[in-house]
This record gives structure tokens, sequence and C-alpha cells, in this order.
């Protein structure tokens, strides 16, 4: 009798085994896609490499060569009046601070403002004398120590590590860092951002201080910071952290992000300047200290930064 | 358990007589297939046992050469209709794919450079940019979906109209993107815009150089097979020939009769055959070959220059667009304006294309390309120059302005132009070329196999003539 049955079961296996095989089986999917591959900015990464330069100023950085507005024969100010021409690094991807306008074709923002008035006071008019060289954060200190600018106006923190390369002038604004999300987003402080996508430019202080924050938010580096707006709107980082006046710029392109947390570290912006060409520090110094006290600091901060970051004064220069 | 269910035979067969069952199913067909294999043993022998006399060796040859002749006539109908049918694809497919895929590549690395060229222009691009810009992905699309309709089953086409496919629509979504954000002042707009660009450069550029590649490639292995020799059929001819000359012989010795008409006839037929299709294939293999060398082999040349200079356009607006940051687009302007010029500005791909031209209605276009070529890669020089010298507006007005005698615009325009008559030119030329090598084979097909029944008849009708002598 087992015999008989397991000659049955046999029979029913090998039918169903059959009809199994015949069977068309589970519809097929003609195109598979596979995993969809977003577009992003060219050349994103994570952390820098060496480690970036972090905002620590233990090294009485913020003190510069005192203001003197003499230009003296053979002196870099000499030769590039002659010249006729300054040369100087900006951004032109920071809405706000240093940005193409697309409507004008011009390099407008409250830092070219600042290198328009060293020009205009070499010069007398800084129309026709500058020419501006888009650069990266990350070429800053690079276009400076090869010369291929007479000076980076590109908020540019005065740090202790970027003073054994370069020097700066005095300070001329005072930012500091702080994050920005989308609106729906509940994150209030840097310690919200644990494990989650931050972006920031490459060699920037504010990436530094991302990968070095002990709740490991996960860095994300960019070439301009505009590519960190990109990124957030096309929902490949959850946050953008860097200084407050850039991501106002970026606030103001988009109304479905907010800035929050408050500033978690200082920035000092200062004018970068070739290592070797001390008379141009002294003399641009000067130049600033017009700008802070003769009212045209408040005219451009007012155009331009007023509007998102409220009422503001000069920062205080302070000198060896 | 399972080894009993599993025993063979067992579901197929009455479960309680598995064993008994097998002995009479396999003495059935033993029975016949032994038959069977008797079968071809039993005409063989008779075969030889007939040839023994002189009737029965004529009916053999016979029959061998009515067998020869008609595979003849089947295998040079068939090759011969296979001829034609390659070169009809090739006239009908080939040749449009590769131009197909030839366009894709053109309108995205054009697209890439007007849409630079329009992020230099002040507020919104002008008319003639967004026109110029909306022909390219119009163009890019229709000649995607026709390169798509025959990448089936060649698998890497497939894949990179698959990637062409699907990032096409994400590239111009981005560039809508950018120019929402342009009319409203923001610089997100060009940041988007550089996001489209390294796209652009990353996966389609690159997907549409492989698809260009694989269809060119396609093309020309169907030219070599359209020109290749048709070995089985000449083969067999001379076999069939030397055949009917020794039956013919033999004949004369046994019969001491000269002449055998219907063999006469069947030979006559048989060279007949061999002389027409030589004719007509030699004729046609060199066709073939002319429009390989006169047009497909210089279009591609003329295609690769075409698009190293859209390419090399499109660094120099980015240079600009740059502002400063783009030492690396010069830099790829220099190594593509020396490929498509050479270092002395006679070489490079135009200087391939003038030699290959010399003598072609393309001979004209070509020089003038030559010529434009060099204008702008003079002109390029004196942007650079104002560039470096902080006159970037000017140098702006050079790359983009289209009325600027001296600028880069107009001398891109003009180079632009040439290469486009003379890639049609010589599209032109191998359509008539190939047009011509069809024409050569026309009735090749049919009028073999009439010729190849003639050689049967005249092989009957020839022999059975003398063995009717034997009754």
């Amino acid at each position: 009798m087992s015999g008989t049955k397991a000659r049955i079961f046999g029979v029913m296996a090998a039918v169903l085994l059959a009809t199994a095989c015949g069977s068309a089986g589970k519809p097929m999917d003609p195109a598979p896609v596979g995993q969809v591959e977003a577009p992003q900015p060219g050349g994103v990464g994570g952390a820098d490499q060496q480690g970036g330069p972090a905002t620590q100023n233990n090294c009485n950085a913020l003190a510069s060569l005192a203001p003197n507005p003499a230009i003296t024969a053979g002196s870099t100010m000499a030769k590039i009046k002659s010249a006729g021409k300054l040369t100087v690094g900006v951004d032109q991807t920071s809405f706000l601070t240093g940005f193409r306008n697309p409507i004008t074709g011009n390099l407008e923002g409250f830092d070219i403002d600042m290198a328009k008035q060293v020009a205009a006071a070499l010069f007398g008019s800084s129309e026709g004398h500058i020419q501006f060289k888009a650069i990266s954060s990350s070429q800053r200190v690079d276009v400076l120590k090869n010369h291929q600018v007479d000076m980076v106006v590109r908020t540019f923190s005065i740090t202790c590590d970027r003073l054994k390369d370069i020097s700066f002038s005095s300070v001329y604004y005072l930012a500091g860092q702080r994050i920005l999300v989308d609106k729906a987003s509940k994150v209030t402080k840097l310690a919200d951002l644990a494990g989650k996508r931050v972006c920031a430019a490459r060699t920037s202080t504010s990436l530094t201080k991302i990968a070095s924050d002990p709740s490991k938010p996960v860095p994300v580096s960019v070439e301009n910071w505009s590519d960190c707006l990109v990124m957030l709107q096309q929902r490949q980082v959850d946050a953008v952290s860097t200084d407050d006046v850039i991501l106002a710029g970026m606030a103001a392109q988009d109304p479905t992000v907010k800035v929050v947390a408050t500033r978690f570290t200082d920035e000092n912006y200062g004018i970068g300047i070739p290592k070797d060409h001390p008379d141009m520090v002294s003399y641009v110094n000067s130049v600033l200290d017009e700008v802070r006290n003769g009212g045209a600091w408040k005219s451009s901060y007012d155009h331009w930064l007023q509007p998102s970051l409220g009422d503001n004064s000069p920062p205080t220069p302070v000198y060896k | 358990m399972t080894t009993t269910a599993t025993r063979p035979g067992a579901p197929g067969g009455p479960p309680q007589t598995p064993v008994r069952a097998e002995p009479p199913t396999r003495q059935e067909p033993r029975s016949g297939i032994a038959g069977l294999l008797d079968l071809p043993g039993n005409a063989v022998r008779g075969i030889i046992r007939s040839a023994a006399t002189t009737p029965g060796r004529l009916s053999v040859i016979a029959v061998g050469l009515v067998l020869l002749a008609l595979i003849i006539g089947l295998v040079g109908t068939l090759s011969a209709q296979d001829r034609k049918n390659t070169i009809n694809d090739l006239i009908d497919h080939r040749e449009p794919l590769a131009s197909a895929a030839q366009q894709v590549y053109r309108s995205l690395s054009d697209a890439d450079a007007t849409v630079a060229s329009g992020f230099l222009s002040i507020g919104t691009e002008p008319l003639a940019t967004r026109q110029h810009y909306e022909a390219d992905i119009a163009q890019a699309g229709a000649a995607l979906a026709y390169a798509a309709s025959d990448s089936a089953g060649v698998e890497n086409a497939a894949t990179q109209v698959g990637i062409l496919n699907q990032q096409l629509p994400v590239y111009t979504g981005l560039i809508e993107t950018a120019r929402a954000n342009n009319r409203q002042g923001f610089p997100a707009g060009a940041s988007y815009l550089r996001e489209a660009s390294e796209l652009m450069r990353s996966k389609l550029l690159p997907a549409a150089q492989e698809l260009y590649h694989i269809n060119t490639e396609r093309l020309t292995a169907e030219q070599d097979d359209a020109t290749s020799f048709p070995w089985l059929a000449t083969a067999l001819v001379l076999v069939l020939i030397a055949v009917l000359i020794w039956t013919q012989v033999y004949l004369t010795r046994r019969t001491n009769r000269l002449l055998n008409v219907g063999l006469l006839v069947a030979t006559v037929s048989v060279v007949v055959a061999v002389l027409w299709g030589s004719v007509a294939m030699i004729v046609q293999s060199a066709l073939v070959s002319s429009g390989q060398s006169d047009g497909s082999r210089q279009i591609d040349v003329l295609v690769r220059a075409r698009i190293a200079a859209l390419q090399a356009r499109a660094d120099e607006t980015l240079t600009l667009v740059a502002r400063g940051d783009g030492a690396g687009y010069e830099k790829d302007f220099g190594t593509l304006a020396g490929q498509l010029l050479g270092q002395d500005k006679q070489g490079g791909l135009l200087g391939e294309a003038k030699d290959l031209a010399s003598g072609k209605d393309s001979a004209n276009d070509v020089d003038d390309a030559v010529k434009n070529a060099a204008a702008w890669v003079d002109a390029h020089t004196q942007v650079r120059k104002l560039d470096d010298s902080g006159q970037y507006q000017d140098a702006v007005d050079l790359v983009i302005d289209a009325e600027k005698p001296d600028g880069t615009a107009i001398a891109f325009g003009r180079l632009d132009q040439n290469l486009v008559d003379a890639i049609n030119s010589d599209r032109q030329g191998f359509l008539d070329d190939t047009r011509n090598a069809d024409r050569a084979l026309t009735a090749l097909a049919p009028g073999f196999a009439v010729l190849a029944v003639f050689a049967a008849a005249g092989v009957t009708i020839g022999i059975r003539e003398r063995l009717r002598e034997y009754r």
C-alpha cells in the first residue's frame, strides 16, 4: 500500500513540476532600470583629505598691519597703479556676497563692493581698472601664493593656518556658521544633524567644522557654494552649513528653506593678499578704514545683506 | 520512498507492468530503422552495379550533372539574392542608422555648446540661441528613436541607447530649472547649468560617441560583407564545368560523335552564368568599395572633425563662463583644435579629410573648412588675449556675437556649415555608388536560376539522346 501511495505522490510531483515549468511564471519586466542615478554637480566629495583650515585664532590672527595710504615708488601698489589694473579673485556663485547677475551679466555683491572700493581708492574709479577672476573656495590660497591675482575678496575667514601662506587685511565683516535646512525640517542645532548629509565647499572652515563635530554629520563637499543649494533642492543633502551670510544668499533664492541654529563659530572675513606684499596690506587696511567709517560699508550692507540679516555695523579692526 | 517514486518509466506506463511493457515497444522500431538504414546501402550497391555498364554509367553521370547544375543554380541564385539584399540593407538601414547615430552625437554636442553661449548672453538668451537649442534637442530625440529601432540584439548599442534615453530628459529638465533661476536673477541657475553640462559630458556624450562607433563599425562590416568573394558558388561552378567537359570528351571517345547539342547548351549556359556573375559581382564590389572609400570613410573623418569642432566651441564658451576658473576648458580647446587642424594648421582630421576629398564634389567644402577653422583658431587667440588682459566683455562679444566679422562665432558658424555641406555631398556619393552596385546585380539571381535550369535540361536531353542508341 505504501508503495502505491509513493507512486501516486511521485506522479503528482511530476505533474506539478511539469505545470510549474510549463506556465509563464511571473510577467517579465521588459526594461529593468535598476538604480536611478540622479544628476549631481561636478566634483562632489567628502571631507577634505588633509583636514581643512580650522577656525582657531590663538595666534592673534586678527591683528593686521597698521593702515598706511602712502604709495611709495617701487612698491606693490605703485606697480599695480602703473599697470592700470587690479586683479581680484572673487566668487561668482554666492548670491548677495559675490555672484554673476544673470540679468546684467555683471559681478555683484557685498564682497564685490569691497573689491571695487580698493580699486576706486587706487585709480579714482573702479570702472575699467578691475579684473575679476572667478575662483572656487579651494583655490583661494593657491592663486595668492602663485600671484595669479593681486588680492582675494571671497568670504575668506582669517585663520592661523592660512596666515602661514598668505596675509590678510583687517576684518571687514564678522560672520558665523549656521545651518540651512528645508522648512519642514526639525533640525535646530548642529547636534541634530548626526548621521545626516551636510554640504559645504571644499577646503572651507565650515567643512572642517562639520567633519570634526562629535555628533558626526556626514560631510559632503562641492566646488562652489551654490552647488550646495542645488544638492539641497535635489534632496541629495539634508542640510547646508556655513557662514550665515552665504546661507542668507541661498535662502533668498529659495522660499522653501530656512536658516536655523545660533552662530556656532566666528568667521572674520579679511581680504587675502600675497605674503610678500606687506605694503599692500597696509594700503588695503587704510581703504577699509575709510570704507567702515565713511558710510560705504553701511550702504553696501544695507543694500545686500540687511533685508536678510537685519541691522548691523562694521567690526572694529585690530592692528599689530 | 523517494527512490521508488522517481524510478524511470513509472509516471508514463501503467504502474503495475513497467518492465513487461518494454520489450515489444523496442522491437517494432528496430525493424523499421534497420530497413531505413539498409536503403542507402542498397541504393549505392544498385548504382555501383549499374555503373558497370555504359548506359548505366551514362545515367549516373546524367543524374550527377543535373543535381550539380540544380545545386549550383540554388547556391548561385541565393548568394546573388543575398548580395543584393545586403546592398539594399546598406542603403535602407546601415547608412541611415550610422547617420542617425551621428546626428545624436552631433546634436548633443551642439546643445552643450549652445547652452553655454546662452549663459554668456545678458538677460534672457537670444531667440536664435533658444531656437537652436530646441532644434538640437528635437533632432537628438528623433535620431535617438531611429537608432533605438535597430539596437535590439546588439547589446552594447542597446545599453548606450538606454543611457541616452534615460538621461536626455534629465538634462533638459536641468536646463529648464537653470532658466527659471536665471530669469529671477539667481546664481543657482548657473550651478544648474554647470550640473547639466557635467551630465552631458560625463554620461550623454560618451554614450552618443559609443553608439556612433558601433553603428559606423556595423556599416563597415556590412560593406566588407558585400564585397566578399563567393567561394562556394565559384568552386561548385568550376567543378560543374570540369565535369561537363570531361563528359563530352568521354562521350566523343565512346560514340565517335564530335558534338552533343544538349551538353553543349548546358556548357554554354554555365559559362554565360559564370561570365555574367563574375562581371556583375566585380562591378558591384568595386562600386561598394568606392562608396566606402569616397563616401562612408570620408564621412566618418568629417563627422569626427565636426564633433571635435563643436566640443572645442563648447570649451571656448565655457572658459568664459568660468571667468578665470576655466584653465581646464582652455586646455581641452587646445587639444581639440590640435585634433582638428594639427599643429601646422594643415594636418589633423581636416587635413585627412582634405586628402580623401581631393578630386571629389566635397573638395571645395573641405578646403573652405580648413580656411575657416584656421580663422577660428586665430580669432580664438584674440579672444584669449582680450580675456587675459581683463577685457572680459569684449572677449564675450567676440565669442557670442555672430555679427562681429572677426569673431569666433562667425568663423565657427562657417566651419560648421562647410562640414555639413561636405558630409551631405559625401552621403550622396555613397548613395549613388551603392545604388549603382545594386543595379549591377539586376536580374542576376533569377538569371542564374534560369541558366541552371537550361544546363540541367541540356544535360538531360543530351544524355537521353545517347541512351536511346543503346535500346
